[in-house]
């Protein structure tokens, strides 16, 4: 049984593995980019917007991963970030709220957003998939309606105080005794990697990411092994919810407005970081800083492919690819650890 | 008499109705404007597409998959017969032939995908989307192609006692479609795989090969509709296949089309899209804003569904004494 | 009539088990031969290689004299060997007269004959004796319709040799005798029956021959059924006679029940259940498969409504909204019967399938678990139930059948639940596996656990329960003290559920 147990090891350190493969790739790409065009080392307009989308797109990503944490998708994600920038675009603009204010209006709005749905779920026991699918297009309506009632150019354009310092600033900003960050480091990533820490901590470390886990595994065994799995489903569309939320709000700093525009290409993306890291869409397993690297890999490769004048179109097949190529790569692995198993049992 | 037939029967009775009911209030609202010549061709050619559309994902649900891909792969095939058309000014049939034959490659492909990684469709058509938007992208950039051959628009604006010809193309192959379910070996295999595939392995039939057939039918399907679009459209640009998704879910699925497979409602799907289609006229002639629409149709599918999951849980509680809490 | 099908020295390994080891099997034309053994025994290897789910690695299987081999299940089928599974195959949307012909659906100018089609279905149907209307959807007929409709289209498929798979397993009484009309009907056709049953009754009562399977080996090899009585049977099954089967004497604390039902109705159709068990007992709850039993304890545990009666714990009424109010605030506990699907979490280690009921006990700050607290208290349990693993860190999905069961067991065991309800325990596990669960189970009652114990084991429940509960339909049809005597307490149990009618010795 030496073999199971190695691959037993091997599919329970999958995310560490896949962390490796992750960081390795992003610096191998990091370097043929910069060898193959050196204005890709440009700080100001390659690194810091790539640090800065990173810090977006991860949180999208993390979004993304808390559902598909217990086995469900959230086709949603773009359209919540939408209802939560909308929400705290009005405060600020409206409601002369602070930014910080502000932000937490439009998150709570966000996580609400995400209750209901997972509310939805619950009780009508239809397929997170059918209502994910359909509350994004309850919402597209939704966002785009309110912002044409509201506002005259369809977007909330107040900047709150401090908006500009999230959006721009980086940690040359910073400086003790004379010596200054680097400026290739937005501020922005700090927040990131704090959510980035959070999710970690939720799902290596407490009871409710382990219950989590447990009801993506096997929604009937946490049944019955007494995980209150309504409430968990609901709790984890909820904090997905939330952090689309949080990704929009930032995305409306970073975009310098807030519009009905945001979010609409965050879908492929969110799912990019999470695959990349080897969640499984069947749940059960999460790859939490691997969505981070896996978010970043991508980035990479699109800053490079842009600084080399390639285009758009080039780019969107290019991310097509990947995420069949990572999604093939995942099925291929459990695929072999099932047939062991499957062998061992017989 | 029988179950499911009948509740689809149903179905088919009450979007029959409301169909009806539907355009006979907008037409009396509408002070009779809707009953001229010009509003029935404009109405019947915009329902062209929302019907292949429709039809194109209920062979999906058949096998219990999805195709995210439906707007990317309408938008591709049509991109290319434009650019062979006007770019490099090939014959009109050789287009429209390539288009066709694109969309339908295109439907393989994801057949081939999902049946080789055992991956649910709709990753993939996520995948294979994304794709498909760069490639639309390349092919058109930012412009908008619209000097193919006038031959091209006149059989758009062909029409018959106000019934034009791209509607007539949609209703032929619906037709076509529902007979090609109800006798034909091969789709009963489909729908086999798509109701219960374990009994399909075991009486013969290769569940891989009905996904892919599914698939490359949807596909030619969508190459159908792409021909539409490019006949009755004005131009061919980048958004083209943008806003096909939702209409094409929403039609079977309000149809009764069940997302776990196993059924086919070609009438259904039709008149789901008209009573859609009919949600947009009153929009218009009302002046809500699009998103209103968006907003109803996303809260009619999420009732429907849920509708039909309660009821499908009803009759196994009064079926089996024993019914399991939580069926994934 | 001639022998159609053979099977000769057949053995079949997998990494580190000998599933089978030469199996010799005879089966004639019109012959109804039973299939017995535990489980573990072999039996469903031995349909897998006969209904070409496995191949054949050593000796081989004969048709009509010729040695065959399946590469897949739709050789097997095409060769002549049709089999009707435990679970139904069929497609539900689909006609009748469909899902009969499905593998062969006759044609005519490249479209589905329509006419031929009900025709060769009518045929089928009236060769069985059937009066199920070949037009019918098959979602709207009865679980046991199905069934004998997957008969039918086992012949529509010119089947030689028809492997019935535990044919009563979820049907019952006239529908049962229903389907051995039938089996009657195919023997004067001239097909080959293997009759795979555990419900010995119906063995003595159908079959001619038998074949029985102890740990891989055909001890009986397609003998006259009449040369046997049902305990020479069961001890070629378990390898020593009933008696032999070490009698466990134990006396219960005389004391309150712990759980009492009163006059309890549920949503699911059950009417009327009353039962109580106390401190240190084990109350068995014997049926056939579909009595109701695992049901109404899922009831119990709020997975089904109540709608009438009371369920009382220590002598409160009181409400249980769901398994996780059962366990925390009440303290009973479930043994699912379905370990793989709803006992374990198969790609979660060891540990964290015992922890599981006790994370929420083992959180601390901020609802840190600490996984040397986890693996802590699973260790512990790992040796107390005497799991056979390497670490706690080994997947669950990697184990025996046994072991797994211990774990599904275990988790329940480290939540200190007071009341456990164990759903058919040893179903899928080896002799000596069963032997040590059912001293385990004994134990955890010395120890002051009020047991309720679900088999369709009668052995296993004369082995171990103090009283048994008989139900049937839903219903209680009796209750008898145990008094460790096997045949006394098979009458009194048979005729309980033959009378069903109420009524306690």
């Amino acid at each position: 049984m030496v073999t199971q147990e190695k691959l037993a090891a091997r599919f329970g350190h999958l995310a560490t593995d896949q962390r490796m493969i992750l960081a390795v790739l992003v610096i191998a790409v990091f370097i043929a980019f910069a060898i193959r065009t050196p204005a890709f080392l440009n700080g100001q307009f390659v690194i810091f917007p790539l640090i800065r989308d990173t810090a977006v797109i991860t949180i999208v990503g993390l979004a993304q991963l808390v559902t598909l944490s217990i086995g469900h998708l959230n086709l949603a994600v773009g359209r919540m970030a939408a209802v939560s920038a909308m929400v705290a675009g009005f405060t600020y603009e409206r409601m002369g709220f602070g930014l910080l204010a502000g932000l937490i209006a439009g998150v709570l709005a966000g996580a609400l957003v995400g209750m209901v749905t997972g509310y939805i779920i619950v009780k009508s026991q239809v397929n997170a998939f059918i209502v994910t699918l359909a509350m994004d297009f309850a919402l597209l309506g939704l966002v785009t309606f309110t912002y044409i009632s509201l506002t005259d150019a369809a977007a909330f354009t107040v900047k709150p105080e401090g908006m500009d310092f999230i959006r721009a600033g980086s940690l040359a900003d910073f400086c003790v005794f004379g010596w200054c960050g680097p400026s290739v480091i937005p501020v922005i990533i700090f927040p990131a990697l704090a959510v980035v820490a959070l999710i970690s901590f939720l799902y290596y470390r407490t009871r409710l990411g382990r219950e989590l886990l447990a009801t993506g595994v096997n929604l009937r065994a946490a049944r019955l092994s007494g995980i209150p799995v309504d409430t968990r489903i609901i709790q984890a569309h909820t904090l997905s919810g939330a952090l689309a939320g949080l990704a929009g709000i930032f995305l409306a700093y970073v975009n310098g407005s807030f519009s009905a525009a945001i979010g609409s290409e965050l879908l492929l993306p969110s799912f990019l970081g999470p695959v990349l890291a080897g969640t499984l869409l069947t749940g059960g397993v999460v790859g939490v800083f691997g969505t981070m690297l896996g978010t970043l890999l991508t980035l990479v490769i699109r800053q490079g492919l842009l600084v080399q004048g390639i285009g758009l179109e080039t780019l969107n097949i290019a991310l097509g690819v990947i995420l069949l190529l990572a999604l093939s790569a995942n099925k291929i692995r459990t695929s072999i650890t099932d047939l062991f198993r499957r062998k061992a049992v017989e | 008499m029988k179950f499911l037939a009948k509740r689809v029967r149903t179905t088919e009775f009450s979007l029959t109705v409301l169909f009806v009911v539907g355009f006979v209030a907008l037409a009396v609202t509408s002070g009779g404007v809707l009953l001229s010549g010009q509003s029935i061709r404009s109405f019947l050619t915009y329902l062209a597409i929302p019907i292949l559309i429709g039809l194109a994902q209920m062979v999906v649900l058949a096998v219990g998959q999805l195709n995210l891909a439906v707007g990317a792969m309408g938008g591709a095939a049509a991109a290319v017969m434009a650019q062979m058309m006007v770019v490099w000014d090939a014959p009109i049939w050789v287009a429209l032939l390539s288009g066709f034959l694109v969309a339908t490659l295109m439907g393989a492909v994801n057949g081939l995908l999902v049946v080789t990684t055992g991956l649910n469709g709709f990753i993939i058509t996520l995948g294979t989307l994304t794709i498909l938007e760069g490639v639309q992208f390349a092919l058109v950039r930012s412009f908008t192609i619209d000097g193919y051959p006038a031959a091209v628009k006149a059989f758009g604006k062909i029409e018959y006692l106000n019934i034009p010809s791209v509607f007539m193309a949609a209703v032929v192959t619906a037709v076509v479609l529902a007979w090609f379910f109800r006798t034909n070996v091969v789709a009963r295999k489909i729908l086999a795989t798509g109701a219960n595939p374990l009994a399909a392995r075991l009486s013969g039939v290769s569940n891989p090969l009905s996904v892919f057939l599914a698939h490359t039918l949807s596909g030619a399907l969508i190459g159908i509709a792409a021909i539409v679009t490019i006949t009755s459209l004005g131009g061919i640009n980048r958004s083209i296949g943008g806003d096909w998704l939702l209409s094409s879910f929403a039609a079977p699925i309000i149809a009764g089309v069940l997302m776990s497979g196993g059924v086919v409602a070609v009438y259904g799907t039709v008149m789901a899209a008209g009573v859609i289609r009919l949600v947009d006229i009153a929009r218009a002639q009302y002046s809500l804003d699009p998103s209103v629409v968006n907003f109803t149709i996303g809260t009619v599918v999420l009732s429907t569904v849920a509708l039909s999951e309660w009821r499908r849980r009803r009759s196994e509680i009064r079926r089996q004494k024993y019914v399991e809490v939580d069926s994934e | 009539m001639s022998e159609i099908l053979k099977v000769s020295g057949l053995s079949k390994s997998f990494p580190g088990v000998k599933a089978l080891s030469n199996v010799n099997i005879s089966l004639r034309g019109g012959e109804v031969q039973a299939l017995l053994g535990e489980n573990g025994a072999g039996k469903s290897t031995l349909i897998k290689l006969l209904t070409g789910v496995y191949q054949t690695q050593e000796g081989g299987i004969f048709l009509d004299g010729e040695l065959v081999s399946f590469g897949s299940p739709l050789e097997a089928t095409k060769a002549g060997i049709g089999v009707v599974h435990q679970e139904r195959n069929l497609i539900p949307y689909f006609t009748v007269a469909e899902n009969i012909v499905l593998q062969d659906q006759p044609k005519r100018y490249g479209l589905i004959d329509v006419a031929k089609r009900r025709a060769r279905a009518q045929e089928a149907l009236d060769s069985l004796g059937l009066a199920i209307d070949p037009d019918e959807i098959v979602q709207n007929l009865s679980v046991a319709q199905m069934q004998l409709v997957e008969i039918a289209k086992a012949l529509a498929t010119d089947t030689r040799v028809l492997l019935l798979d535990e044919p009563t397993a979820s049907i019952s009484g006239s529908e049962a005798t229903k389907l051995f009309r039938v089996v009657a009907a195919l023997k004067a056709q001239g097909t080959a029956v293997l009759f795979v049953s555990h419900k010995l009754e119906e063995v003595f009562e159908v079959c001619d021959t038998v074949t029985v399977l102890r740990d891989g080996e055909s001890v009986i090899e397609s003998s006259p059924l009449s040369g046997y009585s049902q305990s020479e049977i069961v001890a070629a099954m378990v390898g020593r006679t009933l008696a032999d089967r070490v009698k466990r004497i134990r006396t219960v604390q005389p004391g309150e029940p712990v759980l009492e039902l009163k006059n309890v109705d549920t949503a699911i159709g059950h009417k009327g259940i009353s039962l109580s068990v106390r401190a240190g007992e084990v109350l068995g709850l014997y049926g056939l498969v579909g009595a109701g039993r695992s049901e109404l304890m899922r009831s119990v545990l709020g997975l089904h409504a109540i709608v009438s009666g009371e369920i009382l714990l220590r002598g409160k009424p009181v409400k249980i909204r769901d398994v996780r109010d059962a366990l925390h605030k009440h303290r009973i506990g479930y043994v699912t019967e379905n370990r793989k699907e709803e006992g374990l979490f198969l790609e979660f280690s060891i540990n964290r399938n015992i922890a599981v009921t006790v994370w929420r006990r083992l959180q601390g700050l901020l609802g840190i678990v600490r996984e040397h607290k986890e693996t802590e208290v699973s260790e512990r349990f790992v040796d107390r139930l005497g799991i056979r693993i390497s670490s706690v860190t080994q997947l669950a999905g990697n184990l025996s059948g046994g072991n797994q069961q211990k774990v599904s067991l275990a988790k329940w065991l480290a939540a200190d639940t007071e009341i456990i309800i164990i759903d058919e325990p040893t179903v899928g596990i080896d002799v000596r596996t069963k032997a040590n669960f059912h001293e385990l189970i004994m134990d955890l009652a010395d120890q002051g656990m009020a047991v309720v114990l679900i088999s369709s084991d009668l052995a296993e429940m004369v082995s171990i329960a103090d009283r048994i509960m008989v139900m049937r339909d839903y219903q209680f049809v009796g209750e008898l003290a145990n008094s460790k005597e096997y045949s006394d307490v098979s009458t009194g149990v048979m005729e309980a559920i033959q009378s069903g009618s109420r009524w306690s010795s």
